[in-house]
């Protein structure tokens, strides 16, 4: 099926499928534009995926191979008559480098027999040789260990991707998966099976009549300190088989990891979705949020002083906190309130150091580091204006969903650009991995790009080029500053680096600037984000590069952890761990290279903890090329679309009521469901949602926006409300509903069942209303 | 809008190679329409109808491919979350069930452990063209415990059973997770349709 032919003629080729490009692929598709959309990869999200640890193993290995020399093939027989090729480069040779594995998990599990060979044993010699070969630093950072490391390859300098064709040797991580059977007999499955959730009872028949005496449900207000506790379903979950302070756990064996392996989601890139972010709102905005479930980070630490602390950032982690002193809670309040609006007092230290700011707020250290390092996560020589208003943005995403300000998508953030391409398939777009443009077809009399020519040597015409930047060769780009990087390193833990009684907590951890070095950013993960196994965290750690990213990184992976250079640390341990460099996406320059007016340039992951900088470069694209358009108006909810019944076999649809929107005969309303909502599964909104009609949810609900239903709502479930929840109608829930938003019902509300809790973070001044 | 409500609602995902009529099956079964009309599907993420098994209301959440399967480029997200799966080849085209173990790999890969998978051979109206031999595609199915059925979207045979024994299953699936009374669990076959429209609407 891979033989068939591409269409030949598009409005938009865009190459490679990172989230800029998806984003702006959906963004032209939605609006009816045909869009090809390929990506040289066997992937999808270029430096934004996410691998299963085994595709992980298999890219690791693709990143060390020598890169083969591309043969250029000459197309020049295809031109036409005033026409020239402009050829793209063909390895992403700069995009990746300093890719260091190692692993420091005991090779088999004790009590298995040993598993004959894993793929990863054979490059282990050459690994290490090249190590050996490259380290210039006196230290060696891994030593010996009980048993030999499975996977200690190294490479200093692996700079090249193979070029198009060895991308056909897929990094297909099918073939290092252990058989079924045998991951099916691992205990804590950490996936949540659908099917389970479905298996609730007809909500239909729990449904009792109104009674009001029942109808205040969040009126029972628990201690603050409940808000601490994580309010996603999984908690319900079977915990994970260890726990972090009984010495006498069960070790985890690499073995272990490639035979969960298809449990782990890893994500090359580390980055949180601002709760007011312009992903969230995009995502809201453009319906794409439907392919995608969130989860709350659920605290912020910060590393200081050899601790790792919690940082007390909403209103009832300041109550809550313990290692505060009264005076100090009142001061932050104080402060967190009175920066929510900009004073004459603020614009006096504009061009001034936020820290002079700060200190001469006399918060005292503590505080000063938290408010500095953790909130507005901005270096001491950030000007006040900067810090003020990053600290803003900070509160501002604060409310919205939840105690921190912060999503992650579940299943690592590689889904994000997926969806934007599943946006951009349904509405027409063309999607081909494993495929390539060897050339622009430029047409001299109008200097414009009017065909590309793919891999295969067919010309596509098309009125619009988008490359990834890594396409273009240096020749051809402008730019003003050397390639910055990124230092990465991801580690695989046995524990989480500050132990709860919870262990689905996801934290984004800021380590200030130690010895001259960079602020490192650092998130981890629990399994509840489907992105690792049970008993195991995800960690990944970010920062910009002032050298690789082991020598940046290694020493506070040291220090935080349990390592063989740390062994008597009782933090986690790294059971396994990669270091890597990736180029910084923000050095690129969006204009003045040296391309044809039509060809726009987008560029990698930023070093930025939001997504900004990548759907910005979208809009921009987008805008040039389209400026009258909107950018991702809201799909239709395919609930809402109407089709009449006519069977005379020609299309056959028709829509409501389009609204002049652009040419697809699909109403997109808003985006709003006026109808009956039904879910019988785990519903996880993040959004805003908005019910008029019947809300019916038989699993766990868990919303972390505003839900308004209009309806009558029934959940037969757990429901978690983390926003302002107001209902018009009659909600019944026979579960245990959770609330920690304010809830405002006007109808009949009825819980049968089980707990409500309502740890509402501003119980003093939000109370639940509940009006017959 | 009528204030339907329903008991379970399932997530159910389409694959296999282009051309095999997984379109057609999904409009067929929603819409009762054939031949569905190629543009016709652009801008619709998934269809909706609603059945009845035993007296409970089911919705049923059809999602098609969007197209991506036409060079292999199916998202991972796609899979994530689908209660069952069709995997669909077409009994008069060899090569359609011979991707059928690069398909089930994928599976393996990105869906649920838990997904019911069924696999469909669609075109049993053009029969005298068929390539691939029932036995073969049973055995093929029965190795890898999936369920098997054949289809006609175009005479619409099989097409009705084809998603009413998956709901039932799904239950049946349901109920045992939840460790209730079996007793009530659905047989194939105690399906029925309840509308040909995808919503209700003012027609």
């Amino acid at each position: 099926m891979a033989t068939e032919e591409l269409p030949s003629e598009f409005d938009v080729v865009i190459l490679g499928t990172g989230l800029a490009e998806s984003v702006a692929a959906a963004a032209f598709s939605r609006v009816g534009q045909k869009v090809l959309h390929l990506d040289r990869r066997s992937y999808y999200a270029a430096n934004w995926a996410s691998f299963s640890f085994n595709a992980l193993l298999t890219w690791v290995q693709q990143q060390q191979e020598e890169p083969q020399p591309h043969e250029i093939q000459d197309w020049s027989s295809l031109l036409e008559e005033g026409e020239e090729l402009i050829y793209l480069s063909q390895s992403d040779s700069a995009s990746i480098r300093n890719v260091q594995v190692f692993c420091f998990a005991s090779e088999e599990d004790e009590e298995e027999a040993p598993d004959t060979t894993e793929e990863e044993d054979s490059a282990d010699p050459q690994g290490e040789a090249e190590e050996e070969a490259s380290h210039k630093e006196g230290e060696e950072p891994e030593p010996p260990l009980p048993l030999p490391p499975p996977a200690q390859s190294q490479s200093e300098s692996a700079q090249t991707l193979p070029p198009p064709a060895q991308s056909q040797s897929e990094p297909e991580p099918a073939q290092t998966l252990p058989p079924p059977a045998q991951s099916q007999s691992e205990p804590p499955q950490t996936l949540p099976p659908p099917a389970q959730s479905q298996s609730e009872p007809e909500p239909a028949q729990t449904l009792p009549p109104p009674a009001q005496s029942q109808s205040e449900p969040p009126q029972t207000l628990p201690p603050p300190a409940q808000s601490q506790s994580e309010p996603e379903p999984p908690q319900t979950l079977p915990p994970p088989a260890q726990s972090q302070s009984e010495p006498s756990k069960k070790k985890i064996s690499y073995a272990h990891l490639v035979r969960e392996g298809r449990r782990f989601n890893i994500d090359l890139v580390s980055k949180l979705m601002f709760s007011r972010g312009s992903l969230v709102d995009l995502l809201i905005k453009s319906n794409v949020s439907r392919y995608a479930e969130f989860k709350n980070v659920t605290r912020i630490l910060t590393y200081r002083q050899g601790r790792v602390e919690q940082v007390p950032c909403s209103r009832s982690d300041v109550f809550a906190s313990r290692q505060l002193s009264v005076v100090e809670k009142r001061k932050l309040m104080r402060f967190l309130t009175s920066c929510a609006e900009e004073t004459e007092e603020q614009r006096a230290y504009n061009g001034r150091p936020y820290l002079e700011f700060l200190s001469d707020q006399k918060l005292g250290d503590n505080l000063q580091h938290f408010l500095l390092h953790s909130i507005a996560m901005v270096t001491e020589a950030t000007p006040t204006e900067q810090g003020l208003a990053a600290t803003r943005h900070f509160l501002r995403c604060l409310g919205r969903y939840g105690n921190t300000p912060f999503l992650f998508p579940v299943y690592g953030l590689g889904e994000i650009p997926q969806c934007f391409c599943r946006m951009c398939a349904v509405f027409g777009g063309i999607y081909c991995l494993r495929h390539s443009v060897s050339c622009l077809l430029l047409d001299t009399h109008s200097n414009r790009c009017k065909a590309v020519i793919d891999s295969r040597g067919q010309r596509i015409s098309c009125s619009h080029v988008v490359l990834e930047e890594g396409f273009v060769g240096a020749e051809r780009k402008r730019s003003s500053t050397p390639p910055r990087f990124l230092s990465r390193a991801v580690l695989i833990t046995d524990g989480s680096i500050l132990p709860t009684d919870s262990e689905q907590q996801v934290s984004l951890v800021t380590v200030p600037p130690a010895a001259g070095g960079p602020a490192v950013k650092m998130v981890e993960l629990s399994p509840s984000t489907m992105t690792c196994s049970a008993g195991t965290y995800l960690v990944h750690l970010t920062c910009p590069s002032v050298g690789s990213a082991h020598q940046d990184l290694s020493p506070l992976v040291t220090s935080m952890f349990r390592t063989p250079e740390s062994p008597d640390h009782d933090g986690p341990s790294v059971l396994w761990c990669l270091f890597f460099n990736m180029a910084d996406g923000s050095g690129v320059e969006a204009e003045g290279h040296d391309l044809p007016e039509n060809v726009h340039l987008s560029s990698g992951p930023d070093a930025e903890l939001g997504h900004e900088h990548a759907v910005r470069q979208a809009e921009s694209i987008f805008q040039k090329i389209l400026p009258e358009e909107e950018f991702c108006p809201p799909a239709p909810n395919p609930e809402d679309i109407i089709y009449d019944g006519d069977t005379d076999g020609d299309t056959g649809d028709t829509y409501g009521d389009t609204d002049g929107d652009t040419g697809d005969a699909v109403n997109t309303g808003d985006a709003v469901n006026t109808g009956d909502a039904v879910n019988t599964g785990d519903a996880v909104n993040t959004g805003d949602a908005v019910n008029t009609g019947d809300a019916v949810n038989t699993g766990d609900a868990v919303n972390t926006g505003d839900a308004v239903n209009t309806g009558d709502a029934v959940n037969t479930g757990d429901a978690v409300n983390t926003g302002d929840a107001v209902n018009t109608g009659d909600a019944v829930n026979t579960g245990d509903a959770v609330n920690t938003g304010d809830a405002v019902n006007t109808g009949d509300a009825v819980n049968t069942d089980g707990d409500k809790t309502s740890p509402g973070e501003e119980e003093e001044e939000r109370r639940a209303v509940s009006e017959e | 809008m009528s204030m339907e409500d329903y008991d379970y609602l399932f997530k159910i995902v389409l694959i296999g190679n282009a051309g095999v009529g997984k379109t057609c099956l999904v409009r067929r079964f929603t819409q009762g329409l054939f031949p569905p009309g190629q543009g016709a599907t652009i801008g619709v993420d998934f269809m909706i109808k609603t059945v009845e098994i035993k007296g409970e209301k089911v919705k049923l959440q059809i999602w098609d491919t969007a197209g991506q399967e036409r060079f292999r480029s199916i998202t991972q997200s796609y899979y994530r979350s689908a209660n069952a799966l069709i995997l669909t080849y077409d009994i008069t085209c060899e090569d359609s069930f011979r991707c059928l173990p690069e398909w089930l790999r994928e599976i393996e890969q990105y869906a649920n452990t838990t997904v019911v998978t069924i696999l469909v051979g669609n075109k049993i109206d053009l029969s005298e063209k068929r390539e691939v031999l029932r036995q073969r595609a049973e055995d093929f199915a029965e190795s890898q415990s999936m369920l098997y059925l054949e289809t006609s979207a175009k005479e619409s045979d099989n097409v009705e059973k084809l998603f009413l024994d998956l709901a039932c299953e799904l239950i049946r699936e349901a109920k045992q997770n939840k460790l209730d009374n079996n007793d009530n669990a659905p047989m194939p076959g105690e399906g029925k349709a309840i509308s040909y429209l995808t919503c209700c609407n003012i027609n």
